[in-house]
């Protein structure tokens, strides 16, 4: 018999809000969190807008903040999330920990974009293609920050956690892109069937909101650039939407063993019950154009689960606001619900609060779980004009009130690696 | 476990590192006790505090890939868009392949799985000059945002991102290979190897998969990596005798060197492999995973424990510890700590890999582990070299010296990161 996993604890900090209440609570509102970019001068960039924590200083959540001065939004983020989640399962102090562990997915640090390109354009010869590699070093040996440089390496934040939490269990932090936290806690999943640990604190968080992150995006023609009407910029499955706006933010789950829940009298959300991961193997720029990886994905998800695809409630969307993604996802969950695909309801959560990136999949995770235990579905806003080639029921504009026991989440990353999530409201 | 488990082969292999690219190769390096950490050869380093590397020599991708396939064509021709991290996975996934005999089309797809370790890879300084030209005069700091997002971020290649992201290795290998199956990134650090070793353990027991490419590429020989990692990564302060600059377990131990390099498993199911009569080189046996946060070894010694339970054995039947042998004064001593919790008094020799070829980082652990699946099948285990003075107090026993026959058939695997994330694999040589 296997053992089951439930979720005991949920945390969050996103563009809606700090906390999971403030997430949902904007979700099934359909507030928008997108505005100008404030992190940076944005003002002659293709895209001038995107999806910002708002207010946040890590004091407000951390009496020993001052010990973090030199981490980046990552950890930051996922301090926060961390502390929210683990609060929330009302972990007792007695627990005993060394099979509690992390499954982090977490992005690239936001590099020092400013003393990075002053000293390549110091070292910059005249023919502007070359740099003198001693000039560069020289400056970047001056003006980098030691405590920064150091921060950006991507497994300090799960390291950081660790000992901030006193979480000894196994240790993993992942980076399938926009894939990388639903991937973090379908593998945390695994650990505990498979007996690696009894408890996990598990999910993903990330900003890209930076001058590098923008300037990527952008050159990739990925975000929309609807300057003149921000909120109305992120808009899956409208017939004119033109691209993704970018979020950041942290989301995080305490996955743990059901006897070992039960045990201790733990509140319990859901249970998860299915986890898929494949690659599309077709291009990195693209996802495949008959969405065979993510097909494939929703099947081995509904495989893990055992459940019968009729039985599905709910799919929260990757639904990033692309030409490509929305309309390859509607076929992908078209070819795997078949005909009962037009009777579930599909919604984006990125309608709202923009793509977290690594951040999103474990955010939108907590998203279904509070919509499947209130009974109220979020809504895709920004949704005008139908696409007929994206057909589904997606929710428009307003929430939905429906009581579902199944609910699914995808994510889909750049470079084709995908991740669908179950949760199933618990039953004994 | 609480499932029936299936069992974990590696059937193929391949590494390049800074002491070779060939099995052959690294194995003649190994038993001549021949480093291959040097002072930086592929670009100018004068004004680096330290100049040593280990770089990967004579690697030229594009040489891998033949113009007449047309999938391996399109690979060679998108190498351009790959970060050096990304090209020395791609070509280690290929040589792996034929290591494990496998022609593309072989497997099936979606029961074929990639399990990468990563780190963030250092922009290559070429890609921004234009763009930081145009918007910064070169004082610190000084960067009109206005002019780089007017001008300069058209002089950007379109592409530029997806040259440098972490997980962009495994999705070239799952694109080349049609590796259509679970598909994932570690970039847990030092661990990151160990880890998709252990993950893709994991899923070919749970039945998810029945074969995958699993291992670590990693290349720090970049000047704006090597530029960071000076205000933070514990570098030798040794100026002299580059081969002897990296010294695990050594009373003069100071530091080390940043290296590169890339090593990929085969790792199948049992009867998978043994229906497609495959050269099996040694089985999976066991995994742990953990966290020491007290630095004390205590943690170290929990994931090696958790290893050598899973593959159902003690520590007396361990034949050598493969260390992280970071070549520091504190993390030897913390390393020592742990062996010793498991091992007592009566300790397995130790091999430590980074004196030969420095600190792949993300790839460390999987480039190190293959010098030892080399010594489980030649039976033999090389010496580690500049351990000239074992420190007294790191009570571990380094093997040095010409190479020493194997007495058991299992090898223990050690990583761990400077925060303690730790992880630990067992290996049992194929008999």
């Amino acid at each position: 018999m296997r053992r089951r996993v439930v979720i005991t604890g949920m945390g969050a900090i996103t563009p809606l809000g700090h906390s999971v209440a403030e997430l949902y609570d904007a979700q099934i509102h359909g507030r928008s969190g997108v505005d100008w970019i404030s992190h940076f001068d944005a003002s002659t960039f293709p895209t001038r807008f995107a999806a910002e924590v708002k207010n946040f200083s890590l004091s407000k959540f951390l009496p020993n903040a001052e010990r973090y001065r030199d981490a980046g939004p990552n950890t930051l983020f996922a301090l926060v999330a961390a502390k929210e989640a683990l609060a929330d399962a009302a972990i007792p102090t007695n627990l005993p920990r060394e099979r509690f562990g992390i499954y982090l997915g977490n992005g690239d640090g936001a590099s020092d974009f400013f003393n990075l390109v002053a000293a390549i354009a110091k070292a910059s010869l005249p023919d502007r293609t070359v740099a003198d590699v001693p000039t560069f070093t020289e400056a970047a040996l001056r003006t980098f920050d030691p405590g920064h440089e150091y921060e950006l390496e991507i497994h300090t934040t799960a390291g950081q956690l660790a000992q901030e939490f006193n979480l000894p269990g196994p240790n993993f932090t992942c980076q399938t892109a926009c894939a990388a936290s639903s991937q973090s806690v379908g593998e945390a999943l695994q650990l505990i069937r498979q007996n690696d640990a009894d408890i996990m604190l598990a999910g993903g968080s990330h900003s890209m909101i930076h001058p590098f992150g923008v300037t990527g995006f952008n050159r990739l023609t990925a975000l929309s650039t609807r300057n003149d009407s921000p909120c109305k910029a992120s808009r899956p499955f409208d017939l004119n939407r033109d691209g993704f706006v970018l979020g950041e933010g942290a989301g995080m789950v305490v996955l743990e063993e059901l006897e070992h829940a039960r045990k201790r009298g733990a509140n319990i959300y859901a249970e998860l019950t299915g986890y898929g991961s494949t690659a599309d193997a077709f291009r990195v720029t693209d996802s495949h154009d008959e969405g065979r990886g993510a097909i494939a994905c929703m099947r081995e998800a509904l495989r893990d689960s055992g459940l019968d695809p009729a039985a599905m409630g709910y799919i929260n969307a990757h639904g990033t606001s692309t030409k490509v993604n929305d309309q390859v996802e509607t076929l992908a969950i078209k070819n795997v619900f078949g005909e009962h695909a037009y009777r579930i309801p599909v919604s984006s959560s990125k309608s709202m609060m923009g793509h977290l990136i690594s951040a999103a999949g474990a955010t939108e995770l907590i998203i279904i779980v509070m919509a499947m235990r209130k009974g109220v579905l979020p809504p895709t806003i920004n949704y005008d004009t139908p696409d007929p080639e994206c057909d589904l029921d997606y929710i428009p504009n307003t929430a939905r009130e429906k009581w579902v026991d199944h609910v699914l989440s995808n994510s889909f990353g750049f470079g084709g690696q995908n991740a669908s999530l179950i949760a199933s409201r618990f039953k004994d | 476990m609480s499932l029936p488990s299936r069992r974990a082969v590696i059937t193929g292999s391949a590494a390049l590192t800074p002491i070779g690219n060939d099995p052959a190769a690294i194995w003649q390096a190994l038993v001549d006790g021949r480093s291959g950490v040097a002072t930086i050869q592929s670009f100018d380093a004068s004004q680096l505090p330290c100049r040593f590397a280990g770089e990967v020599r004579n690697f030229v991708a594009k040489q891998h890939f033949s113009n007449k396939d047309p999938k391996e064509k399109e690979a060679g021709k998108g190498l351009r868009k790959m970060a050096r991290a990304i090209q020395l996975g791609l070509v280690t996934s290929k040589l792996t392949m034929a290591n494990a005999q496998l022609e593309r089309g072989q497997l099936d797809a979606t029961r074929f799985g990639v399990e990468m370790g990563a780190a963030m890879m250092a922009i290559e300084l070429p890609d921004l000059v234009a763009a930081a030209k145009i918007s910064s005069n070169g004082q610190p700091g000084q960067v009109s945002l206005a002019d780089w997002g007017a001008k300069g971020i058209d002089t950007i290649e379109p592409t530029w991102m997806l040259k440098y992201l972490p997980n962009m290795p495994a999705c070239h290998i799952t694109i080349l290979h049609d590796a259509q199956g679970p598909s994932n990134t570690h970039t847990g650090g030092d661990i990151s190897g160990l880890q998709a070793l252990g993950e893709a353990f994991r899923i070919i027991q749970r039945s998810q998969a029945d074969f995958l490419l699993a291992g670590a590429a990693d290349s720090k020989l970049e000047p704006i990596v090597q530029a960071r990692h000076n205000l933070f990564f514990p570098f030798t302060r040794r100026r002299e005798e580059p081969e002897r600059s990296v010294r695990p377990f050594d009373r003069d131990r100071d530091g080390n060197v940043l290296a590169e390099g890339s090593a990929l498993f085969a790792v199948e199911e049992l009867e998978h492999a043994q229906k497609r009569g495959a050269a099996i080189q040694a089985e999976v046996v066991g995994f742990g995973a953990a966290v020491d946060v007290q630095r004390n070894g205590s943690g170290l010694a929990r994931a090696m424990r958790a290893a050598l339970r899973e593959a159902g054995i003690s520590p007396a039947d361990v034949d050598h510890v493969n260390a992280h042998g970071l070549a520091t004064r504190e993390t030897d001593l913390w390393e020592a700590r742990g062996l010793r919790e498991v091992f007592g008094p009566n300790d397995p020799p130790v091999f430590a890999g980074k004196g030969f070829v420095g600190h792949c980082s993300a790839a460390a652990g999987a480039v190190e582990l293959y010098f030892s699946l080399l010594a489980l099948q030649k039976a033999a285990l090389p010496g580690s070299i500049n351990c000239d003075h074992p420190d007294p107090e790191c009570r571990v026993h380094v093997h040095t010296g010409v190479p020493r026959a194997l007495r058991t058939p299992y090898v223990l695997k050690l990583s761990f990161t400077d925060l303690g994330q730790c992880a630990a694999i067992v290996l049992r040589r194929w008999e």
